[in-house]
């Protein structure tokens, strides 16, 4: 097995280079660009299992427990080593979570917001490519650095790498043999390693796992903010499944496809907007079914597990049309609902065990 | 235009819609007076109460009618709608209609329809309400006309956007989706842009299309002001309630600001407004108060419990309790400042529908809490803290013990829902309320 550093080793050797460090709420954000300014983007989805005792205080409890656990981490001391907190907006609670942190907690850390547009036409470029060089200026300006147009390319060069090595992995998913848990832990590497070591560790693993032959075990998809509580994947894999493709924002949401152009504010803006369908984005129906049908056809599997945090609106906003588009095609589906902060409940277990041995 | 709709529609509201609701109104006014009786808490409400049914009712009246006639769109609350009026659409807000269901207490067996076909209670009430509406074919508005354009605006929530992607599907219609990104602190000039180029480029060209038109500036300039106008005159009435005692309360605000959400940028809602304020000013005058016995003033920050709403007014009002303002009701009349009729149309209309309050963070709202505290001379706040609108609630629990620990206002979050009975629970609700009366020195009544 492969030694997978952790964020915190990986955060200190960085900080010991010289480096900063921004932590990042879910999901969508220019990762290249922080890396021009030598800052290191550290995702935060969550942590799960957290005591989220300090957050009640700040949030209510009918908030998902992703952002819960974002804030009570934050108030345990936890971020005290970042330089920085970027909130994307994702949703309404991550724009409450924004507010909150610029106007009544006001770290010591620099608090950064970042839009993202619903659409995908040309004016959403434009504007996004304003937002990425506002981005840009607010940290030259807290940095002293001015990276320039070179430098800019040469990140989104390397940031375009490592989305190549993960769409690569994600698709050759049925011919490593690795099982799921591991497989996601050395994706989930990808939040806070430099893409450079993301695409050694990737490349390693390619190598290590790589089979001739498919895994013959029941395909499934994973649909979801993320894999937590990620007792799932032991589920999954006891009752001879494999995850073969995923509809989830950690990962599959976020294969961002290449860009081109002298511009790398517009270059990074084309590849946010050009990313997956997802709920975030605020795609149709029809776009995120249609999405969902080519994962399946594609990993020839015919079940669709939603793996959706308790109270995140817009998971649950079209899961009704989406089963049943996905019945009208043949695959099965199934909604179990989350806390980050749990245990899956018996209950959840034994569904998803039912649900596996009818794939079968 | 299909003519044999048009006369439909002509003959209907004119000869039979009008008479009968102007009927319907002179009965209402009779018996105002005699609504409240002596031992109610409550002073008799406005005549224009009537007024409001009547003028509400014929807008849905008309829109029974209107398929065939005029172009109809769908839109959300915080729409900008001054380009649709201009070209002659007939509007619709499912937000209004679904806050109608709650206020007739007929939205729960909506949201069980929704529910029942898949919606998750994790949506937002006014969306399972509507979507129930529109599945069952059941509304208190008799009918809904059917759009042939849905308009969706982020600033107020995000949920908007899923609830009309929906809408499109089940539909089949163009959707036009204007995004606002939201203001952390101050509006940026790149958002200015991009909000502008979105009317101008998305919104426009599909209206226009659909309405057969071109859109004339001289329309759109009429309709601004139109809108200006109504809007005023809101905030010249919101203003008038900083009176002691306070000729409304926020009760009377929620029904009263239907039109100016769903009507701005009529005539008819300039007169609506301005008959509204000549009888509020004679109230202040006479020094006659909503409630009999005003003892202490509250804000309400957020949606009103439409269906809740009659017996927080009385449980209030027996304490001697007035609310005579929201930052809900106030939302609606902030940005007529903004309403610059000498610039750009498309550059102050998107500075303007950048601007609500929903679109901006929560500081600021605060502060517009604290200035409408001093302003409306009021002793404490209530935060309705609503499970159905993150983007409105979240932020509160902060507002609460800055209002208590900085500004020693007594300030209570209230967990409810806007229109969702599951997320109210009476006896947490009662206890709250008790333990507010007593931290306000009004337990005893
Ligand atoms: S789980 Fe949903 S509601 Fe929570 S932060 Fe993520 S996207 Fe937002
Ligand atoms: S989430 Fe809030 S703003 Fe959005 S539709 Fe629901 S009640 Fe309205």
């Amino acid at each position: 097995m492969l030694k997978i550093p952790t964020r915190t080793e990986t955060i200190y050797k960085f900080k010991a280079k010289g480096g900063k460090i921004v932590a990042v709420a879910p999901y969508h954000y220019p990762k290249a660009l922080f890396r021009a300014f030598n800052i290191l983007p550290v995702e935060v989805w969550g942590p799960p299992k957290l005591n989220t005792l300090e957050s009640k205080a700040h949030i209510q409890t009918y908030v998902c427990s992703v952002v819960h656990s974002i804030l009570a981490f934050y108030l345990q001391g936890n971020l005290e080593v970042c330089d920085f907190i970027l909130i994307p907006h994702t949703c309404d609670s991550l724009q409450g979570l924004g507010s909150i942190f610029l106007d009544f907690i006001k770290p010591k850390q620099k608090v950064l917001t970042f839009y993202t547009p619903r659409e995908r036409r040309r004016i959403d470029i434009s504007f996004l490519s304003k937002e990425i060089e506002k981005l840009y200026n607010q940290l030259c300006e807290f940095t002293g650095e001015k990276p320039d147009f070179e430098e800019l390319h040469r990140h989104i060069d390397i940031e375009e790498k490592a989305n190549k090595m993960l769409k690569k992995l994600l698709n050759e998913r049925q011919y490593l043999d690795i099982d799921d848990f591991n497989f996601y832990s050395i994706l989930r590497t990808k939040e806070f390693l430099p893409a450079e070591e993301f695409i050694e560790i990737a490349n390693d693993v390619y190598l290590m796992y790589k089979t001739d032959k498919p895994i013959s075990k029941t395909p499934v998809i994973v649909s979801g903010l993320l894999p937590e509580p990620m007792e799932i994947f032991t589920i999954i894999n006891e009752k001879n499944g494999f995850v073969a493709g995923d509809d989830l924002a950690i990962t599959g949401r976020r294969l961002y496809p290449p860009s081109e152009g002298s511009n790398p504010f517009v270059r990074l803006a084309k590849s946010i907007i050009f990313s997956p369908p997802e709920p975030s984005r605020g795609d149709s129906v029809e776009a995120r079914l249609k999405n969902l049908l080519e994962i399946a056809k594609r990993t020839n599997s015919k079940g669709v597990i939603f793996y959706i945090v308790t109270f995140c609106e817009q998971e649950y906003f079209y899961i009704s049309h989406l089963r049943k588009g996905l019945r009208e095609n043949g695959i099965k589906s199934i909604l179990i609902d989350t806390d980050i902060n749990q245990e899956l409940s018996q209950q959840a277990i034994t569904r998803l065990e039912v649900f596996l041995e009818t794939l079968q | 235009m299909n003519f044999l709709k048009a006369a439909r529609y002509f003959l209907m509201t004119n000869f039979i819609g009008k008479p009968y609701l102007r009927y319907e109104r002179k009965r209402g006014e009779r018996k105002i007076a005699h609504l409240t009786g002596e031992n109610s808490p409550l002073n008799p409400p406005l005549k224009i109460t009537a007024y409001t049914k009547e003028f509400v009712s014929s807008h849905y009246f008309k829109g029974r009618y209107v398929e065939g006639v005029k172009p109809v769109a769908w839109v959300t609350s915080g729409a900008p709608i001054e380009i649709l009026k201009a070209l002659g659409f007939f509007l619709i807000y499912p937000e209004n209609h679904a806050a109608l269901c709650g206020a007739r207490k007929v939205q729960m067996d909506l949201i069980e329809t929704a529910e029942k076909s898949g919606l998750s209670n994790n949506v937002c009430s006014y969306v399972r309400t509507d979507i129930g509406s529109l599945l069952s074919g059941k509304t208190p508005a008799g009918k809904l006309p059917k759009p042939d354009l849905l308009v969706a605006c982020s600033n107020i929530c995000q949920t908007v956007l899923h609830w009309y992607r929906m809408l499109q599907k089940y539909l089949n219609i163009p959707l036009v989706i204007i995004d606002t990104p939201f203001v952390y602190n101050e509006i940026e000039p790149h958002q200015v842009e991009y909000v502008k180029k979105q009317l101008k480029n998305s919104l426009l060209p599909v209206a226009e299309r659909i309405a057969g038109k071109t859109l004339k500036e001289k329309d759109l300039k009429n309709v601004i002001k139109l809108s200006k106008d109504a809007t005023e005159l809101w905030l010249e009435i919101l203003n008038l309630c900083a009176e002691r005692p306070s000729p409304l309360t926020v009760f009377d605000q929620f029904v009263y600001m239907a039109p100016i959400v769903e009507m701005r940028g009529d005539k008819e809602t300039v007169d609506y407004y301005n008959a509204m304020y000549k009888e509020v000013k004679s109230r202040v005058n006479m020094g006659k108060g909503a409630i009999k016995r005003e003892r202490r003033r509250l804000l309400w920050d957020n949606l009103p419990i439409w269906f809740k709403m009659r017996e927080l007014a009385l449980k209030l009002a027996e304490r001697g309790i007035n609310i005579p303002i929201s930052t809900y009701t106030y939302a609606w009349g902030e940005l007529a400042p903004l309403m610059n009729l000498k610039k750009d149309e498309f550059e102050v209309m998107a500075k303007v529908y950048l601007s609500p309050i929903l679109n901006r963070g929560a500081g600021q709202k605060l502060k517009a809490m604290r200035n409408m505290v001093d302003r409306f001379k009021l002793d404490g706040v209530i935060l309705h803290s609503d499970r159905s609108c993150k983007p409105y609630s979240m932020g509160q629990m902060d507002e609460r013990n800055k209002l208590i620990e900085e500004f020693k206002i007594p300030a209570m979050l209230l967990e409810a829902d806007q229109n969702d009975e599951n997320a109210y629970s009476e006896e947490q609700v009662a206890i709250r309320i008790e333990s507010f009366f007593e931290m306000l020195g009004v337990s005893h009544g």
